[in-house]
């Protein structure tokens, strides 16, 4: 068997699980970096207000939802792969993935800078900390934007 | 509505009523001050210089000094548990009461054990510490079992202790090694010294002394009389007797921290009292008079004039108007309904309604409730918070604002069960029971159904708008920044839908005419307020421009559908792996519970926190965008943030 024969017959797994893998990876990459940079404002808070744990941790974990994005969407496209399924099917599955890819990996990292400076609030004016909660809560838009794209594009077409 | 009506006081009084007068109106508690002291050309007599400033410093001395109590206390009172304070709560002290019951502490005397007995405590530790690095200097001395006394009494015989380091120990040895009249001996080591004693005949101690100053040689005083041993014990049995009386301090603050209740109470007292005189900086005054400017709620007037003619008899004069619509100084209160107090928090954060303004709590609250269900959507989380609130709300004791937040919660906890209904879920596929929509595979079902709701809340907040108009009595505006909108947005909403539905095909160009024209009175209209041409011109496009946002906000709906898709698929995700986990026989079986537990609850924090957060966006962005202004004041009411109890 040449290139061009493997390529048609493993391509379609291959392109598929190639999807999958970067729905997980570059979202959950993101989320990590982003609760990562919210979590390291949040212990510097800690050491001179440990009551503050409670309020920080929401904060941290705002960027944490694009990783279950792309998990969700990992989960779904998963079902659907089969060793002898078609390239095409492949490459659509593989691109569907893309979006949350993307904008989960990117989206989670400024979201956590907005988290991080939201922490800044929660320093010092503990009443006002909602409002950060609320600002961090705008990145998010565009996950979920990516999140639904990504999830028509999986289940709308069979094939 | 739900602002309450405010009434604008003056009020004169006497300067000795004052005090008696500040007394009764913090019992009466809904009154808000005015600061007079820019306005001084009401009365050119007044003084400029601060009131009470002497009795402030002492009172702030005060409350240092029963703070410092309180934290020295805290520390033996009887702790409870995390638990159990909750459910006790705070206690409630009624206004009337709280004089005489911060009186039935004797703080002079409390403060003067406290400070006395933690003075006594600050000075032992210091001892104790001397005496503790007096022992670690007099550990290589140990081995030597010679008093001191007998050592510095020999007549002939010169002693020199002290140490040397290790590397110049053969060196020291070589140099007295020649020499008859002295010997040297070592008495112990650690890891970089060696500790000798040198004994010399008295006329060579000069001598023996450079010899052994040139090799590094450090002298130690060895400052007592008998053996090291006997220095030693002696030094432990100071320490322990310090330890002692230590303790003994410890358990007479111990004894007295059951007065703890009464100082945290008298703490917030004295908080009130301070409240009081710094009040009284917002008056005016001349030597004899005082006057007094304020609003408190309309009904309460009746009642307000009863207590201070009451109080001053005929020595006052009040003046009670009501305050004004449209004054942007008169203070806010809000005043909802039970069902929409809960909501009263979120209007806050965004920003208080002006004066004359409307309340948008009651407005948007049903809304909220409806995104909430909608965005979480499973029954069996919706019946778990309602348990757990229910809970709550019945057994502990909550201050007002934790009340209202967990309100909160019960409410939208049926908010929560309704929409599981609606999917059909219940802890993700737990149970299955039929579903109206099925959000797993009817998503696109759900997306418009998000939209429509989003469009009927948007047209409702812009109808709000309207409606000020309206009562504003401008007709007009009403037509300009309601009526043109829904003509634009409607018409063309059901100009996009003749597109795809075959039965509105009839009124495609009906449709396409209303959302022209309505275009037309934006661009038209849009720019009215602006006095040049070409302001006008220009406002009109840029009005008609934000045609655009509204499209935007459409869109943004379309996260009560993502949310609830996506906790939707957490928690089949989750259950999932536990039915993976169960085919693994008994270890697999308690590992799945064990992962059900956890990832279910991490879901439904995750969901409940996201649906809060992303429910305020739409509430201030898409929804409070369109009509909602706010910056009112915060009325004031006349006692201070209390810390330890409720004040009633």
């Amino acid at each position: 068997m040449n290139f061009a024969g493997i390529f048609t017959e493993y391509g379609g797994i291959f392109f598929g699980s190639l999807g999958v893998a970067l729905a997980v990876l570059m979202s959950g990459i993101g989320s990590a970096k982003g609760l990562g940079l919210v979590g390291e404002a949040a212990a510097g808070l800690i050491i001179e207000e440990p009551e503050k744990f409670g309020k920080s941790l929401i904060l941290q974990l705002i960027p944490g939802t694009q990783g279950l994005y792309g998990f969700v969407i990992g989960l779904l496209a998963i079902n659907q792969l089969s060793v002898s399924m078609a390239l095409s099917q492949g490459v659509y599955i593989f691109v569907s993935c893309l979006p949350i890819a993307f904008v989960g990996w990117k989206s989670a990292i400024f979201q956590g800078r907005v988290a991080a400076a939201g922490i800044t609030i929660l320093a010092k004016n503990e009443e006002q900390t909602t409002k950060g909660i609320v600002f961090a809560v705008m990145v998010e838009t565009y996950a979920l934007l990516a999140f639904v794209i990504s999830l028509i594009l999986l289940t709308s077409l069979s094939f | 509505m739900a602002i309450v009506k405010m009434s604008k006081f003056s009020l004169f009084i006497m300067e000795e009523d004052k005090e008696r007068l500040l007394e009764i109106l913090q019992k009466f508690k809904y009154i808000h001050f005015v600061n007079l002291q820019d306005q001084q050309t009401f009365m050119p007599a007044a003084t400029a210089e601060t009131y009470g400033e002497e009795t402030l410093t002492k009172l702030e001395e005060e409350i240092q000094k029963v703070s410092f109590s309180i934290q020295v206390l805290s520390k033996f009172a009887a702790k409870q548990t995390g638990l159990q304070r909750f459910k006790e709560g705070t206690e409630t002290v009624d206004i009337d009461d709280l004089a005489k019951k911060a009186a039935d502490v004797d703080f002079p005397k409390v403060y003067k054990i406290i400070r006395e007995n933690v003075d006594k405590k600050e000075r032992i530790d210091g001892e104790i510490n001397q005496l503790t690095e007096q022992m670690t200097e007099l550990e290589p001395w140990l081995p030597l079992d010679m008093s001191m006394e007998s050592m510095t009494s020999w007549k002939n015989c010169a002693v020199l202790t002290g140490s040397v380091p290790k590397r110049f120990l053969s060196k020291v040895e070589q140099d007295l090694a020649d020499d008859a009249l002295s010997s040297c001996r070592v008495i112990s080591e650690d890891d970089r010294y060696v500790y000798i004693i040198a004994m010399t005949h008295q006329t060579e101690a000069g001598r023996i002394q450079e010899i052994l100053l040139r090799n590094g040689f450090t002298n130690i005083d060895l400052k007592f009389s008998g053996t090291p041993e006997e220095e030693m014990s002696s030094l432990t049995e100071r320490i322990q007797n310090l330890q002692d009386e230590r303790r003994k301090a410890d358990i007479k603050i111990k004894e007295i921290s059951r007065v703890l209740p009464g100082l945290e109470l008298l703490y917030d007292y004295l908080f009130l009292i301070k409240t009081r005189v710094l009040a009284a900086n917002n008056f005016l005054r001349t030597n004899r008079l005082n006057m007094i400017a304020g609003y408190l709620p309309l009904e309460l007037t009746g009642k307000f004039s009863q207590v201070i003619s009451k109080e001053l008899g005929e020595h006052y004069y009040l003046n009670i108007t009501e305050a004004r619509e449209n004054d942007p100084e008169v203070p806010v209160l809000l005043n909802n309904s039970k069902y929409f107090q809960p909501f009263e928090s979120i209007t806050k954060m965004y920003a208080l309604p002006k004066y004359g303004e409307i309340d948008p709590t009651p407005l948007f609250s049903v809304f909220y409730w409806l995104f909430f269900g909608m965005m979480v959507g499973d029954a069996g989380y919706g019946l778990l918070l309602l348990i757990i609130c229910y809970i709550i709300l019945k057994v502990f004791n909550l201050s007002e604002k934790q009340r209202n937040f967990i309100q909160l919660f019960y409410f939208m906890s049926f908010s929560i069960i309704l929409w599981g209904i609606v999917y059909g879920s219940f802890f993700g596929d737990l149970l299955s029971f039929p579903s109206f929509i099925t959000p797993t595979e009817e998503y696109s079902l759900l997306l418009v159904l998000s939209m429509s709701i989003g469009v009927i809340h948007i047209f409702f907040a812009l109808g709000i708008q309207g409606y000020m108009d309206l009562k504003k009595g401008n007709m007009f505006d009403a037509i300009c920044n309601t009526g043109f909108w829904y003509m634009a947005l409607g018409g063309g909403i059901f100009y996009l839908l003749s597109f795809f539905i075959p039965v509105l095909h009839t009124g495609k160009n009906i449709s396409l005419a209303i959302m022209l024209a309505g275009m037309a009175g934006i661009l038209v209209t849009g720019g009215r307020n602006s006095k040049s041409a070409g302001g006008k011109i220009a406002g009109g496009l840029y009005r008609l421009y934000g045609i655009s946002g509204y499209v935007g906000d459409f869109v943004s709906y379309s996260r009560l559908m993502a949310l609830g898709l996506a906790s939707a698929f957490i928690a089949q995700a989750i259950n999932l792996m536990v039915a993976m986990l169960s085919g693994l026989g008994f270890i697999g079986i308690i590992l799945g519970i064990a992962v059900f537990i956890a990832g279910q609850g991490f879901n439904i924090f995750l969901s409940l926190l996201s649906s809060y957060v992303h429910n305020l966006r739409l509430t201030y962005v898409e929804f409070f965008g369109k009509f909602y202004e706010g910056g009112g004041k915060a009325f004031q009411v006349f006692r201070s943030q209390s810390k330890y109890i409720n004040i009633k």
